[in-house]
């Protein structure tokens, strides 16, 4: 995923879309913008960049704690002074609660808040609100045993609200819903109809009567508990009903399934009500019913917005209401309740309905509407309700066909089972399985019986024999036309239509009856899943391993049956009853392991050669997965593993300097940058590691090549040679991600100057010093930018021979333009003799160079010195561009070579004591001789430009 | 040298280490030895005589692995106290303590001027200390390991060290390149050859694996003795001509270095040890399940592994010492 991403190059900035832009960003932009900064300042919010507001947390002040979201006030936060003199005496403060109180807290207490007055309370709050005063009072007065305030539900306001009052004056009774004495009265009017139609049937049959009024009866309650539900449904009363089941506070057993709600409550209620009167019963169901409902939904509503939102959690731009959320959250999971509720309002609607009571309605007598009803369609006599697929009517009439002739077996054996295993295919299958086999298996011998070659005759006579065995089993599914289909559907064929990988098959099973109705298709798909087709090996004879026992003989049998036919066990396995559970236990283990030889015998005796010839032969498409052919796999994988290990890499390690001191060995990374970090991504290597890598890997070779190789046969000078310019390599190498910067990024000129100044009175030994290295160095820069030259790395449009190298990497064009740049740099930094002196040092290490660098051929030796001339005077054609001012002047060079000593000396400073001691140790020779060659190189100069 | 000029006969029994004997080491010359065990004590041993001559006493855990400098004056240990120790040998003192391993020091070893101990710990490095200056810190750490590290070699330019990640690693200073020999196997204990052209890693799966440096290539294998748990020792003979391994069920084998046939197995170890050995050399632990070390309680047999072996430099004898607490001397 991530190496992915990091393929990726982007160009350019995406194109910010409209609707990414949030609101409350918007709204911040234009804050910032001042378009409100009009507001007041108590009216403006303190917000983020990203315009959130901060939420403190619900009790710690919400969105604005304190002051604008400060600890302190207007004034500051300035603690309380205590001050106390003789004139002014503090008066010891008696602290009490009014101190600690807020104001409406105070108001509250001393009782004069502002409220409706008891003449104007509607709707009884203030009764209310002075019921619960004066129980306050009464439990100060006198103390219970129960201590804290009572609960609010206790207390009952001593007065009724004026509302109450005006509707009892009206007539209303307490209890009933408003519309209550309509629906009484029409009650009452239909008992009067039942009435008068009961006395006009008195007469005609007495036996009916008392069942009619029996359910005249039933009417009856069910009209007056619709009633009570009604008042219900108005005035809701809370009963605290007692918690008596186990589950937890707020638990719904019926989230999930809320049908099953009903019935739990159904029976609940039986239960509760079968000693009181029979009538009563329905009426509690359906109280009860919408109050439980109600009760349900209030909680699960409840309980969810309280998760989720934590005062540490991450503020998006969906909570920035936290509140509001939680409102949008219960209409949410109202919707999801809907089902629920949906069924049980149906209900309270059919039984409405029922009623027919619509307050200000009557029920019609005879109604327009009528319940339409379609005659189903006429099923033809001839229909057969079953689906035929053209596959298998061809079977059926290959059925009338004339059976092949028989013939005799062909001689080879695994041709046979070959041949029987296609012909059971097909016969499954159909015809279509035919022809792509034969397409598939055109060029393959084996397969010739398709196309009439060898064993085609036993191929349509085995094909026939197939087809006659297949069609006997689907004939009753045929004949069976009243069983639905899906009775008929057994785990395995359901199994093998699904396309499930049948499990390990014994060769005794029976052919599964699958139904050839299902698509041609999926059967095809399924050959590849197909194991052991029972076709390969006939039950012709079932093994006996418990021949001596015949009844466990028939429980092994029975066990077999059930083992691979699957479904349920018996609960008496084999009849076996009679048995301790311990002796079952026993000889189902010896069943298993009896099967299990019986199976692996068989296998390996008869299908397994076969198999693997099948294997072998049928590249293509139709495969028999063999199950024996594990072991072999075992001992491959133990191979590969063999073959696999040990396996060895190499990576670059860097030990560190004085663990190479004290193991008297040079270090191999003496002075170079510790290495980098592994780098991230492809990009990074990309662009970084070559050039590094590429110098690592030349120095380790010119190191080791040095070291190893009979280098030293050349002498001490050359030796010495090799070492110095194996120093200034890696001292190169140092300072090149700096120099790169420079090059870049800055103007150098000032900086320079200003470390000249710097540098001036510095030691003069140290100066020496210092200029060698950076000497050195840059005739290894040159050194190497010659190599580069040599490798086609950069092409100056004024030398026709480089064109025969090719660029060799398209891709590090970039780093030998800045690398060039870099040595330009340094090159400023030297006479012109110095890389003059290199070129000497090259010719006098030629023989060298061979050795330390395959690229370089001694022929080309020549070349090499022309590349140092030309380039020697392109740069100075290119130094003369950048620097016109700087190369004017010999002062200039002087400075640079402060500077370098400069930087030098910073990284001496930089390196670990110890490093020093090193540098001191081991390379003061190669200096001295740097030194030595610097003087020679001066005079060598002299020579090359007479 | 023929199988007949095998050291198979008891010449000595070193006995006064209360409890399991982890380490016997020779010295430089062969005349002393060195051994290190539960009791966290270091003893010297005259072996051919058979006298016990110092006890070095600092340890506060079990010592896992002792080596001596070549001019014998110096000796480093560790164990399980996680601590690197540079004791002088003639006063018996501690000259130095190196802290830094985060968990238990499976082996240490000086180099060739004895002026650097490098130790392998359970914390999947190797570390390397200046016996030199007064600094305890550690000099290199090497973490390219994904497990403990049991074993290491030193040569004159090398650190070779075996992991349970399965690998043997070669740390080449002058040349700056580490090389991975993976064998796929946990490496219990790594040996080098009397010539130093090949390494003998010890894997958990009851083989032994002879390693060209060189090449990377594996050489021969050993088989026949049984190594699944516990860390035990191996080595060659001083002639290179045999491999010497000790086993879990207290036997000692040796095979042919070239045909890898079991020239002899006998029994070293056989006495009745005090169970609560048992516990412990559950060396290394695993740390990311590439090996299933440690399991303690694996059955009485273990009791009588051999921790350490230990061969001549130029004479053929050897010294093996196991969880009974006794060190065998044996001599052809």
């Amino acid at each position: 995923m991530e190496g992915d991403e990091e393929d990726f190059v982007f160009f350019g900035t995406p194109i910010e879309r409209e609707e990414d832009m949030t609101s409350r960003k918007k709204k911040s932009i234009a804050e910032a913008s001042g378009q409100l900064r009009t507001l007041a300042p108590w009216k403006q919010e303190v917000r983020d960049e990203e315009g959130r507001r901060r939420f403190h947390g619900a009790f710690s002040g919400g969105f604005s704690a304190g002051y604008f979201n400060t600890v302190g006030s207007k004034e500051g936060w300035t603690p309380q002074t205590f001050t106390s003199s003789r004139k002014k005496r503090a008066e010891i403060k008696q602290q009490d609660l009014s101190n600690f109180l807020d104001d409406d807290e105070k108001a509250e207490m001393e009782g004069n808040s502002l409220g409706t007055s008891m003449q104007f309370d509607t709707f009884g709050f203030t009764a209310a609100e002075i019921a619960k005063k004066q129980a306050e009072k009464e439990q100060n007065e006198r103390p219970s045993a129960i201590p804290g305030p009572a609960p609010d539900e206790i207390i009952v306001p001593a007065t009724d609200p004026i509302g109450v009052r005006l509707m009892l004056k009206m007539g209303w009774r307490r209890g009933h819903s408003i519309k209550s004495s309509r629906t009484n009265s029409l009650y009452d009017a239909r008992r009067e109809a039942r009435k008068a139609f009961l006395a006009l049937s008195e007469d005609a049959s007495a036996p009916v009567v008392g069942s009619e009024h029996a359910e005249v009866e039933d009417m009856e309650t069910a009209a007056y508990t619709d009633n009570v539900n009604q008042f219900h449904k108005s005035t809701p009363v809370y009963v605290l009903n007692p918690k008596q089941d186990m589950y937890g506070l707020g638990y719904d057993p019926f989230k999930g399934a809320p049908e099953f709600r009903v019935c739990v409550v159904t029976s609940e209620n039986k239960r509760s009500h079968d000693s009181h009167l029979p009538g009563n019963r329905e009426s509690g169901h359906k109280k009860l019913l919408p109050k439980k409902d109600g009760l349900f939904s209030f909680k699960s509503r409840n309980v969810a917005p309280g998760f989720g939102i934590g005062a540490l959690e991450e503020l998006d731009a969906e909570d920035e209401d936290v509140y509001a959320s939680g409102y949008d959250f219960e209409a949410f999971v109202e919707e999801i309740e809907e089902p629920s509720r949906l069924t049980i309002e149906d209900k309270k609607k059919s039984s409405v309905k029922q009623d027919g009571i619509l307050p200000g309605f009557k029920v019609a007598t005879n109604s327009d509407y009528q319940l339409q009803r379609f005659d189903p369609p006429v099923v033809p006599k001839d229909f057969v309700p079953h689906h035929k697929f053209p596959a298998t009517l061809e079977v059926n009439h290959k059925m009338a066909e004339v059976p092949p002739k028989e013939v005799p077996l062909p001689v080879d054996n695994n041709l046979k089972v070959l041949i029987e295993g296609v012909a059971t295919l097909v016969a499954r299958c159909g015809p279509l399985f035919e022809e792509l086999s034969r397409e598939k298996n055109q060029s393959n011998a084996l397969f010739d019986f398709l196309n009439g070659g060898n064993g085609h005759d036993y191929y349509t006579r085995k094909l026939w024999e197939a087809r006659q065995k297949h069609n006997d089993k689907t004939k009753p599914l045929l004949n069976e036309k009243v069983a639905p289909p899906a009775q008929k559907m057994t785990a395995e064929s359901r199994g093998n239509i699904l396309g499930e990988k049948p499990l390990k098959k014994s060769a005794k099973d029976v052919k599964p009856a699958v139904p050839t109705t299902n698509t041609v298709n999926i059967q095809f798909h399924l050959s590849d899943t197909f194991i052991e087709p029972a076709s390969f090996v006939e039950p012709t004879e079932i093994t006996k391993p418990f021949q001596h026992d015949p009844a466990k003989q028939e429980r092994f049998e029975q066990y077999l049956k059930e083992k691979y036919h699957g479904g349920l066990r018996t609960k008496d396995a084999g009849g076996s009853s009679k048995m301790s559970e311990a002796a079952r236990a026993r000889e189902r283990l010896e069943f298993e392991a009896a099967a299990e030889a019986v199976t692996q015998g068989k296998w390996g005796k008869e299908s397994k050669p076969s198999n693997q010839q099948i294997l072998g032969a049928s590249a293509g498409r139709l495969q028999f997965t063999s199950g024996g052919s594990e072991k072999p796999e075992v001992s491959r994988a133990e191979e590969m593993m063999k073959s696999m290990f040990p396996k060895r890499e190499e990576f670059q390690w860097r030990p560190a300097s004085i663990l190479c001191k004290r193991f008297d060995l040079i270090d191999p990374y003496m002075g170079k940058p510790p290495p980098p970090p592994r780098s991230r991504s492809k990009l990074d290597s990309l662009i970084f590691m070559p050039d590094y890598v590429k110098a690592a890997t030349e120095e380790e070779r010119a190191i080791s090549n040095s070291i190893s190789s009979p280098a030293s046969q050349l002498g001490e000078k050359e030796g010495t040679t090799t070492l110095g310019i194996e120093d200034k390599v890696e001292v190169e190498n140092v300072e090149r991600p700096v120099d790169l910067y420079k090059a870049i990024f800055s103007d150098d000129s000032d900086d320079e100057e200003g470390d000249s100044n710097v540098n001036q009175p510095e030691d003069p030994t140290k100066k020496i010093e210092a200029a060698n290295t950076t000497l050195s160095r840059l005739m290894a820069g040159d050194f190497l930018e010659s190599l580069g030259k040599e490798l086609g790395l950069e092409v100056p449009p004024d030398q026709p021979y480089v064109e025969n190298h090719p660029e060799p990497h398209a891709s590090q064009k970039t780093v030998p333009e800045i690398h060039q740049e870099v040595h330009t740099q340094k090159r400023e930094a030297i006479d012109s003799d110095a890389h003059k002196d290199i070129s000497r040092i090259k010719e006098g290490g030629s023989k060298n160079e061979t050795v330390v660098f395959n690229h370089e051929i001694t022929e080309k030796d020549k070349k090499v010195k022309r590349v140092e001339n030309s380039s020697g005077d392109e740069r100075s054609q290119k130094r003369s561009k950048r620097y016109r001012h700087r190369s004017s002047s010999p002062d200039g060079n002087r400075d640079r070579h402060s500077s370098r000593h400069k930087g030098r000396k910073k990284e001496h400073r930089k390196h670990s004591k110890d490093r020093k001691h090193r540098s001191h140790g081991l390379s003061s020779r190669s200096r001295r001789s740097a030194d030595k060659e610097y003087g020679d190189g001066k005079r060598e100069k002299r020579k090359w430009r007479d | 040298m023929s199988a007949e000029d095998l050291p198979k006969k008891e010449a000595n029994v070193l006995k006064g280490h209360e409890g399991a004997v982890l380490v016997a080491r020779f010295n430089g010359d062969g005349n002393y030895c060195l051994t290190g065990g539960k009791d966290r004590t270091i003893r010297l041993w005259n072996p051919h005589r058979g006298i016990h001559i110092k006890t070095y006493k600092s340890h506060g855990r079990e010592v896992r692995d002792v080596h001596v400098t070549t001019d014998n004056s110096k000796i480093c240990s560790c164990g399980g106290d996680r601590q690197v120790f540079y004791w002088d040998v003639s006063t018996g003192r501690v000259i130095r303590k190196f802290r830094g391993h985060d968990s238990e020091v499976n082996a240490v070893k000086f180099n060739e001027y004895a002026s650097v101990v490098v130790s392998a710990g359970y914390d999947r490095s190797l570390r390397a200390w200046d016996c030199r200056s007064h600094s305890t810190e550690p000099i290199q750490i090497i973490d390219t390991f994904l497990d403990s590290v049991m074993s290491v070699c030193l040569t004159k330019t090398e650190i070779i060290a075996g992991s349970v990640d399965g690998s043997v690693r070669t740390f080449d200073i002058r040349m700056g390149r580490e090389l991975s020999d993976d064998l796929g196997q946990p490496v219990n204990c790594i040996s080098l050859s009397n010539d130093g052209n090949c390494v003998l890693a010890s894997c958990l799966d009851s083989t032994l694996r002879l390693l060209d440096r060189t090449t990377g290539e594996l050489l021969q294998e050993y088989k026949g003795h049984t190594c699944k748990s516990f860390k035990m020792d191996c080595c060659l003979t001083y002639t290179d001509a045999h491999i010497v391994g000790g086993s879990e069920d207290g036997h000692l084998f040796f095979w042919d270095l070239v045909d890898a046939s079991v020239v002899s197995s006998f029994r070293a170890h056989s006495s009745v040890v005090r169970l609560s050995f048992l516990s412990y050399n559950s060396v290394c632990n695993t740390r990311e399940g590439s090996a299933a070390l440690g399991d303690a309680k694996k059955g009485p047999n273990l009791i009588l592994r051999v921790t350490s072996v230990s061969y001549h430099p130029k004479e053929s004898c050897m010294i093996t010492a196991s969880v009974d607490g006794s060190v065998r001397v044996w001599k052809a």
